[in-house]
């Protein structure tokens, strides 16, 4: 904002208090995704704080390896939790980017209820970053219960990493401030044959922080670390 | 001193002997009057942990061995301390004093306590009056007419108690202080070995020869640390009183005549005692983080069942649904006889103002409490963490350790 127009809108808010113009919406503060392109995706710098993002595509798109990364990075700086209901988190693999095993919560539910019962407790209670391990099915009673889940996660400024394999539902595409697709692009091999990794394409598809439809392309290298 | 014109407070000290001692001749009053060494057996290894004031007009002091004391007192009764006994004396002591002034706190040594004076004027315009109806209390409530000394600061009021005898309390005007110490050793001052030699070793085992030397040369030679020492011997102690706060307890019951087997009727008496829960917890401005429900059963053992909240509650509605489901889910094997409803982990209700007076909704649960929550709820499987095993076998079962968070 120039110079200029800040120091207008001092001497208004000094003379007129709260009817002052004020910014349509306050810039949001990021969580790094621990991948600095995924960070340039979002285009406010990370996952938003107090927000839902959801992490959308098929099965061996990356998505998984990604958020599993950012609750690594997450994990140095504060408590972490991982709600894994389809029971597919892999704590060895984590401990590969060196996350901090100590400050993780796994949660491990029988229900959409008990998960998200869990998730608005662990976000209340001061956790900085919780992902959201969706089964493949369609989880009945979800739509229900995101209104309440992100007002606690919004109140305890605690972000929220939504995975889901499958076309996600209105009410998550809905309730989400940033939707990533991820898309496996090509499977890299080397010159022997042997496969070295995986070309992953995301794409903004929803994004209320900043433009959406932006695209980056990365390798994810095997083995994965 | 004049009453209630002075512009320190008046703390006044009350002593009694050691709670243990008190204890022990509530129980068996004709203990009274004859040596009594509590500590153990004699024939035990360990220490006097108290004596009365006949064992140790024959040599017995504290911290001696027990053996020790047999030998300067052989006819002395010979018992172990009784810890809930002396800890209900204690209480009933500080009790009483709260009946007089909320400015009531413990003191170190286990048979003083203190009361500041200074706010009663209007209940009780005249002092004298004042320090025989507590002596009095005191002597209803355990038994014992108190010492009590009176001064402007609590060292020096615990010397006067120290010194005074049960007949009458020793006042000491703020003006005479100074001359008031200055005839005591220095024992009475909290000195530690090294700077009791130094004095010692100097010559100084009055308090008067001690104010005698200006304080600038006393720092120069015992240091900063030291001048605490020298403010106590000219009077000057600026602790404040630790008020004590009497230990609330709010706990409702019903027997249940015929005994109960079935759930909507324990629901119907469950709600019942969640109204006077509430009711008492309302009457004082509190809230509760957890009530402890025990089930007594007519031919097993009393289930006992923790429903948390995660902020203080007080109303039944809020109560009861959170005691209904724990009802519904406990294992009841035999009808109950008895249901009771004890509020735990009291709190302000008032922090539950949202937004007015904390941030949020005026609650800030800890990850442990809310893990602890969420496990009590849905299973200790519920929240766990993940711990890599580097040195066990390759399967991956075998190289992560889940254990419960």
């Amino acid at each position: 904002m120039p110079d200029r127009l800040q120091q207008a809108i001092t001497v208004l808010q000094t003379r007129f208090g709260s009817a002052a113009p004020r910014p349509a919406a306050p810039p949001c503060p990021a969580r790094p995704t621990g991948i600095s392109e995924l960070d340039a995706l979002t285009g406010i710098g990370g996952w938003p704080v107090g927000r839902l993002s959801l992490l959308a595509g098929p099965r061996g798109s990356g998505k998984r390896t990604l958020a599993q990364r950012s609750i690594a990075a997450a994990s140095q700086e504060g408590p972490v939790a991982y709600v894994d209901i389809p029971g597919r988190l892999d704590p060895e693999f984590l401990s590969r980017f060196d996350a901090r095993l100590d400050h993780l919560l796994v949660v491990r539910p029988k229900s959409i209820k008990e998960a998200m019962a869990s998730v608005r407790v662990l976000a209340r209670a001061g956790v900085d970053l919780i992902a959201i391990d969706l089964p493949r099915t369609r989880s009945s009673g979800l739509d229900a219960e995101l209104p309440n889940l992100l007002h606690r996660a919004a109140e305890a400024e605690c972000t929220l990493l939504l995975i889901h394999d499958a076309d996600a539902e209105d009410a998550i595409r809905y309730y989400a401030s940033l939707i990533l697709s991820f898309q496996r692009s090509a499977w890299i091999f080397r010159r022997d044959g042997d496969l070295e990794g995986l070309q992953v394409d995301a794409a903004v598809v929803k994004n209320r922080l900043a433009p959406p439809g932006q695209t980056a392309r990365w390798i994810i290298p095997y083995p994965i670390a | 001193m004049t009453h209630g014109k002075s512009r320190d407070p008046d703390i006044c000290c009350v002593r009694t002997p050691h709670p243990s001692l008190v204890a022990a001749w509530l129980t068996v009053p004709a203990l009274r009057g004859r040596p009594l060494i509590l500590g153990g057996l004699a024939h035990e290894r360990a220490s006097v942990t108290t004596a009365s004031a006949e064992a140790r007009a024959q040599g017995v002091v504290e911290g001696m061995s027990l053996n020790q004391a047999q030998q300067f007192a052989p006819d002395a009764t010979f018992q172990p301390v009784d810890e809930e006994a002396t800890a209900r004396v204690r209480q009933s002591l500080l009790l009483t004093l709260h009946h007089f002034t909320p400015d009531v706190a413990a003191g170190e040594d286990p048979g003083c306590a203190f009361l500041r004076l200074d706010r009663l004027a209007l209940r009780w315009p005249e002092r004298s009056q004042l320090l025989a109806a507590i002596s009095r209390a005191i002597d209803a409530a355990i038994r014992v007419r108190p010492a009590i000394g009176v001064a402007s600061s609590m060292f020096v009021s615990a010397v006067a108690a120290a010194h005074a005898t049960t007949t009458g309390p020793l006042i000491v005007e703020q003006e005479k202080t100074r001359a008031f110490l200055a005839r005591y050793p220095i024992d009475v001052l909290p000195l530690d070995d090294d700077l009791r030699e130094y004095l010692e070793l100097l010559g100084i085992k009055t308090i008067d020869r001690l104010q005698a030397i200006s304080r600038p040369a006393f720092r120069r030679q015992f240091g900063q640390k030291a001048l605490q020492v020298y403010d106590l011997a000219l009077g000057e102690d600026r602790r404040r009183l630790r008020p004590f706060r009497p230990a609330v307890r709010i706990e409702e019951s019903e027997p249940l005549e015929p005994p109960v087997d079935n759930t909507q009727a324990l629901q119907f008496i469950a709600r019942a005692l969640a109204e006077r829960v509430s009711a008492s917890l309302l009457s004082q401005g509190l809230g509760t983080r957890a009530i402890r429900i025990t089930l007594d059963q007519e031919s097993a053992p009393a289930l006992k069942i923790e429903a948390r909240f995660a902020y203080p509650m007080t109303t039944p509605g809020e109560l009861f649904d959170g005691i209904r489901p724990r009802l519904l889910r406990a294992s009841i094997v035999a009808p109950l006889e008895r249901i009771t409803l004890r509020a735990g982990r009291l709190e302000a209700a008032y922090v539950r103002q949202p937004g007015l007076l904390i941030r949020r909704d005026g609650f800030k649960e800890s990850i442990a409490d809310a893990v602890a929550r969420l496990q009590e709820e849905y299973g200790s499987s519920l929240v766990q963490r993940a711990e890599v095993r580097i040195d066990a076998a390759p399967l991956p079962d075998h190289r992560i350790l889940w254990k419960p968070a």
